[in-house]
């Protein structure tokens, strides 16, 4: 085990910090990112609604309150810091959620770290929501505007309308982190407005709508579409913004998905025989653990450099030599619900390292060594180009559903020193050369002493005329 | 031989060689009309090595093997490849830097350039070259490390 001697003593508080943490974690038994949930619901009488939910959100330690959005007190930021660690924003009866609840407030609460869960009905988007949503590069429909399908409906809940539509699952794929995958042959029952998504870079669907789904104006007395907003898979019915500082909105357009009736509720696709019951509880739970933070997170636990040849070479040194053989490794946990876990990447994906000096000169990827119980080491080896300068080690990671991770670590890259170079005599190449100069000046040599002892006769007697 | 003459009498060299020279070809045309390239050649080479000083002819055949050294580096660094490159440097200049040296010295000991070096003794040039050729020698062997 490598351990570093310069960082003894952080390394030391970070010891007490953890026994600290581990006492405070005991007592609270707080989620990782806080416990402190607000639930915006207008009336208290439609808490029994959401009981379900709102109780599986306790039973995993969170203090939900609930808060009328008219209350006078009411208040996200306390001194400048957050009053809560997350919201949950359940659609108003009335036009607007009211001044504490402003789109800029919301966007200051994430800016310290706060999730926002945004549940929406086709009857009632505040005009504080489309705000926020626009703000976000998220398209809102008009009022109204509900997604139908007529393929995919539930036959049991014998609506005319099909508005009460059975999506499945996000398909597993292998590229991304699979936080909403689950069981793949789940029904999720969904009633309510579908959203288009910008291509801002941070905005990530959750749960796309059936090919077959479209949008249209329920209000409208027509038997079929006058004129759908949106079709297909380009509409969303649930997504995420994860901002820069890991701070998650997720904004669903149903928030009937979230209800007992929903949870409970027995479902049955066009031309199927058996009913099943719907795995709204199970996607409901996902998706308020990835928003609050108990999935997707991912943590550094350390960083580790050092020359791959040499047994005794010390971790993270400031400097090295061009051409020397580098051991890079980089720890990371995942956290799970309750735990720390190891962090796995997906097959179809790759963690990189990158060597950079402005541009990366090294981009190679970074393989799993080692697991322990709570945390993976990757681990790369490479030879440091041909360049002296200063470099930087970074891992740049930033996937959808995974907090960002981008971590640099500067270092000196110096060349050779005088006496590092090889000697000739080692290259048989050079042997050659070598020879090449022996001869030259042994054949010098033996011409001078030519040339002294072939002094001709004249100058000799002229100089010993002279003499 | 015309180059003690031009030894003992430094103040008429330069019209002593010219008329030695001319004599010389003069004669060469007058005995053998030139048909025959090696009759040429064969004059050419019993006129330099009667017209020649001695110190002139060791300088020639050490150029000579300088040329020889410097071609079978130069061989090798094409056929071999130039991997180490400064040896390659190392031991081709070595070898050009002292044909060089070796040509100079041979403009400046050549009794019949003693005109244009009147300030240089032969001894003061050998002393220049072997000046020279240490410090080359010196840069070679510390260059190829």
């Amino acid at each position: 085990m490598r351990l570093q001697p310069q960082l003894d003593m952080a390394s030391r508080k970070a010891f007490l910090l953890f026994f600290v943490s581990l006492f405070v974690s005991w007592v609270s038994a707080a989620p990782l990112t806080g416990g402190r949930i607000l639930a915006v619901i207008e009336e208290r009488s439609d808490n029994a609604k959401y009981s379900q939910f709102l109780m599986d959100l306790r039973g995993r330690g969170y203090d939900v309150k609930l808060e009328s959005a008219k209350k006078d007190t009411l208040a996200l930021l306390e001194h400048g810091e957050k009053a809560w660690d997350h919201v949950i924003l359940f659609p108003p009866k009335s036009k607007g959620y009211g001044p504490a609840l402003t789109p800029q407030k919301l966007l200051d609460f994430t800016k310290l770290g706060g999730n926002i869960l945004v549940l929406t009905s086709p009857s009632s988007i505040p005009e504080q929501i489309r705000e926020l949503a626009r703000e976000l590069d998220i398209g809102l429909p008009p009022k109204d505007y509900t997604v139908v399908d007529h393929f995919n409906y539930d036959t049991v809940s014998k609506s005319e309308k099909h508005d009460v539509i059975l999506a499945t699952r996000p398909a597993v794929s292998s590229a991304v982190h699979n936080c909403f995958s689950g069981t793949q042959d789940d029904l999720i029952a969904f009633r309510g407005a579908g959203h288009t998504l910008g291509n801002g870079p941070l905005l990530v669907p959750i749960l796309t709508a059936p090919r077959t789904a479209y949008a249209y104006d329920s209000k409208e007395d027509f038997a079929y579409a006058q004129d759908p907003w949106a079709a297909g898979t380009q509409m969303q019915l649930v997504s995420a913004m994860q901002a820069r500082n890991n701070a998650r909105i997720t904004l669903v357009g149903s928030v009937d998905m979230f209800s007992n009736e929903f949870f409970n509720m027995k479902v049955q696709r066009p031309g199927s025989t058996e009913s099943r019951k719907t795995a709204n509880k199970e996607f409901c739970k996902d998706i308020a653990a990835w928003t609050f933070g108990e999935k997707g997170i991912v943590k550094v636990n350390a960083i580790r450099h050092y020359l791959s040849n040499e047994p005794n070479a010390p971790v993270n040194p400031n400097m090295y030599r061009i051409k020397n053989d580098v051991t890079f490794e980089i720890e990371l946990s995942e956290y799970n619900i309750d735990r720390w876990a190891p962090f796995k990447v997906s097959s179809g994906d790759s963690l990189q390292l990158e060597f950079t000096m402005l541009d990366p000169y090294y981009r190679v990827p970074l393989l799993p060594a080692s697991t322990s119980s709570n945390y993976t080491t990757y681990t790369t080896s490479f030879k440091i180009p041909d360049q002296h300068g200063v470099f930087a080690f970074r891992v740049n990671y930033k996937r959808p559903y995974l907090t960002y991770i981008d971590e640099k670590y500067s270092v000196t890259v110096r060349h050779f020193a005088h006496d590092e170079y090889t000697r000739s005599w080692d290259i048989s190449g050079a042997w050659v050369w070598i020879a090449g100069i022996a001869v030259t000046i042994t054949g010098w040599i033996g011409f001078c002493a030519l040339w002294l002892w072939s002094a001709p006769v004249a100058a000799k007697a002229g100089l010993k005329k002279t003499e | 031989m015309p180059s003690k003459k031009n030894l003992s009498t430094p103040s008429t060299s330069t019209s002593t060689t010219t008329t030695t020279s001319s004599s010389a070809s003069a004669t060469a045309a007058a005995t053998a009309t030139p048909t025959n390239p090696f009759t040429i050649l064969g004059g050419i080479f019993k006129n330099y090595s009667r017209s020649t000083p001695q110190r002139t002819k060791l300088i020639d055949a050490f150029l000579g093997f300088l040329v020889i050294t410097g071609v079978l580096q130069f061989a090798y660094c094409v056929v071999a490849g130039n991997y180490p490159f400064n040896a390659f440097l190392a031991g081709f200049s070595a070898t050009v830097g002292q044909f060089v040296l070796t040509a100079s010295l041979r403009i400046q000991s050549n009794p019949a350039n003693k005109s244009e070096f009147a300030s240089v003794s032969p001894e003061r040039a050998f002393a220049d070259f072997v000046f020279c050729s240490i410090i080359l020698h010196l840069f070679c062997t510390n260059f190829i490390n």
